[in-house]
């Protein structure tokens, strides 16, 4: 059990390409954070340079206090789960456990003690005698991480664990990671691109894109509060919906007029408007999918617009609307808040109206592309955690990018040097 | 059966006619080059067999039969084959053992270590490696002699000419190494593993193939040599290799020729059964070592 601290933490590649810049986060001992972020935004670098697999440009990596960068990964005290298991082909599954601790030259005794207790909790009892050739994708993933498990190791490392198997898998395997962190109740790093993991399994996330942290916060935080576009349209399933449109303020109070539709804003929004002194202003205003609700056509504040797509998701619709203005939305309806004969005539090309929950939009800058409201919790603020972020681009609202639900792996440029 | 269907009939049938005749024609040139090949091999192995002269003779089935030639190469006090045929063994052995741990050394250098000067080094040995051996005959015999390493020590000389350029022949195994995934390194370092336990533990019994085909040319290459261990050992009958000590019995003199040309045919036939034996052994991880690296996995 251990604290993991990065200072500054950069990587620059031999071609000057920089991976991660100056890099400043604190994860608590016992703590679970999970760097998520799309393809190539250094996520992976970042967690391989605290296993000590990739040279740190500059910067400090502290493990329990102390600064380990010259330290080879096995002087670390650290376990770590690959994305492609890594599992040794030649040996048999009870090998690769015990490979580590025998490398410690612990007595066999123990090392059986240690590798059919492992193999109990995973539930590969089993297969300890199988090679992993004939283990399926679940069971090698188990593997993997009962190798890591019995090295008892300060910082428990997990790279895209889940990232090579189906979806089924994957969820089955996401709940038995939450288990598996209550057991060995230490710290965990953990690299994902899917924000759902990173939602379900961490106590904090760290955003990232382009070599540079977006956020930090817990699940709740960077989802109620993100700091910014980027960090909006990535967490969230279906993404955040991004109308540019102007925030203004009159004798009554704040509001908003996208489409020309004046929407007030009351309650918690406009008091922290108010306490930040916000200005009339051109801003993206942006609402949840979850938050919008389709209503009758002479409901104040009702949005007429053209359904384009509707997907049926079963327990929900995700219907992509185009508004008058050729604004794209997507709006996230419960099945069951529909009747049959309404679900029935949910068809392209029919007439809908939509209204948005004013109480839960949220405000960038056209400019900045930062949220208004979003004040950095303290400690961020103290490890000068933001890095001046590049600009994102302004999303054009009708070309709807795609969402990140699925990039690729991230990009190393390293392996691209193999001859 | 439908006018359409007997077309398509008749077509199959045709193309299955042209395969039969392309397969016959195919065979038939495959057996006679087969043929062609083994006749040495096959006369060579007859004439070993031969007792009731030692001279060359102008037909292929021996007369009468027997091992007399075999027991003569293995008779000590009358030949010198054992002596060859030990120093053979020695150097071969040697340059297996010493040429595949550096090639294997290199190549997983090359593989998995990034540093200065890495590709302009790979670019330097491709292009060193495209002149002849040959080049370098003048120079190593002469720096060898000043080291007292030819004649009759040509042994230990040899040893150090063949191993001297082993480093050069890393280009299979680090195609190989290459295939297999990185993160098993990785892994394995985090595991607690320096790099020399990564290479032995992790990297080499997943090798097998590519150390094998390492071996066994490193092997060869001193086993079957002429031109070097000719040149090294000049003529110092202790000092030589089998295939100079036999090459003495049928080109040194007409009459040595004579009294010697079945007992040629013996030890040639002594010299290609272990190497024979061995490729038949392990013929399945040689053509995986050379085929494999071709492609990346």
């Amino acid at each position: 059990m251990a604290s993991v601290k990065l200072t500054d933490v950069k990587k620059i590649y031999d071609n000057n390409v920089v991976a991660v810049h100056d890099f400043n986060l604190t994860i608590h001992d016992k703590e679970f954070v999970v760097f998520v972020g799309p393809s190539g935004c250094g996520k992976s670098t970042t967690l391989r340079m605290v296993a000590g697999l990739e040279d740190i440009s500059s910067g400090t990596v502290e493990i329990d206090g102390t600064v380990v960068n010259d330290l080879q990964p096995k002087d670390r005290d650290i376990a770590m789960v690959f994305q492609n298991y890594a599992l040794y082909p030649h040996m048999t599954v009870y090998d690769n456990i015990a490979f580590s601790l025998r490398l410690k030259k612990m007595p066999e005794d123990e090392v059986y003690a240690k590798v059919t207790e492992a193999a109990e909790i995973l539930g590969i009892t089993d297969y300890l005698l199988r090679k992993p050739r004939a283990l399926s994708g679940g069971q090698r993933q188990r593997v993997a991480i009962g190798r890591a498990m019995v090295r008892n190791a300060k910082v428990f490392l997990m790279d895209e664990p889940l990232s090579n198997l189906d979806a089924k898998l994957r969820n089955q395997m996401r709940a038995e990671i939450i288990l598996l962190r209550k057991r060995l109740d230490t710290t965990f790093i953990y690299v994902t691109h899917d924000q759902t993991e990173a939602m379900t399994l961490g106590d904090r996330i760290v955003i990232m894109q382009d070599g540079y942290i977006e956020q930090v916060g817990t699940p709740t935080e960077v989802f109620e509060m993100p700091a910014n576009v980027f960090v909006a349209e990535f967490i969230g399933a279906p993404k955040m919906n991004m109308i540019p449109t102007r925030l203004e303020k009159d004798a009554e109070g704040y509001f908003v007029a996208p489409y020309g539709i004046k929407m007030p804003i009351e309650g918690e929004k406009a008091e922290a408007l108010r306490a930040k002194s916000c200005e009339s202003q051109d801003i993206i205003l942006g609402v949840r999918p979850e938050h919008i609700v389709l209503t009758d056509e002479n409901a104040p504040g009702s949005i007429p617009c053209t359904l384009e797509v509707n997907e049926m998701m079963g327990s929900e619709l995700h219907l992509h609307v185009v508004t008058e203005a050729g604004d794209r939305l997507i709006v996230r309806v419960p099945t069951l808040a529909l009747t049959n004969a309404q679900r029935r005539d949910m068809v392209a090309g029919c007439r809908l109206h939509i209204a948005f929950e004013s109480k839960v939009m949220h405000f960038f800058g056209a400019e900045s592309h930062l949220n208004l409201l979003y004040e950095a919790p303290a400690e961020e603020k103290e490890e000068a955690l933001q890095a001046p972020a590049p600009q994102t681009e302004i999303p054009a609202p009708e070309a709807e990018t795609e969402a990140p639900a699925e990039p690729a792996q991230d990009a190393q440029p390293d392996e691209g040097k193999q001859d | 059966m439908n006018a359409t269907d007997s077309s398509v009939m008749k077509q199959h049938m045709g193309l299955e006619k042209q395969r039969r005749i392309s397969n016959n024609v195919i065979h038939t040139v495959l057996i006679i080059i087969s043929i062609v090949w083994l006749i040495p091999f096959v006369c060579i192995l007859l004439q070993s067999f031969r007792v009731e002269n030692t001279m060359e003779v102008g037909y292929v089935i021996p007369h009468k039969w027997g091992f007399d030639n075999y027991i003569y190469l293995f008779d000590t006090n009358k030949s010198q084959f054992l002596r060859w045929y030990l120093n053979t063994l020695i150097i071969a052995l040697f340059v297996a053992v010493f040429q595949t741990l550096i090639v294997l050394c290199m190549s997983y250098t090359l593989s998995r270590f990034r540093f200065k000067m890495r590709t302009p080094l790979m670019k330097m040995m491709l292009v060193l490696g495209l002149f002849p051996g040959m080049l370098t005959m003048i120079i190593l015999y002469t720096v060898l002699r000043d080291l007292g390493l030819t004649g009759e020590h040509s042994v230990p000389g040899l040893i150090l000419v063949y191993i001297a350029s082993s480093g050069m022949g890393y280009y299979v195994s680090k195609g190989f190494f290459d295939t297999i995934s990185r993160s098993l390194d990785e892994s394995a370092r985090i595991d607690g593993a320096n790099r020399f336990k990564v290479l032995y533990k992790i990297i080499l019994p997943l090798s097998k193939p590519i150390v094998i085909y390492t071996v066994l040319t490193a092997f060869m290459a001193p086993w079957g040599d002429y031109i070097f261990a000719s040149y090294i050992a000049h003529s110092v009958t202790v000092g030589k290799n089998v295939a100079v000590g036999l090459s003495s019995w049928i080109n040194d003199t007409d009459k040595l020729r004579a009294a010697h040309y079945t007992h040629f045919c013996a030890g040639g036939v002594l010299v290609a059964l272990p190497v024979a034996i061995i490729f038949m052994c392990l013929q399945r991880y040689y053509v995986e070592g050379v085929t494999s690296g071709a492609v990346k996995g």
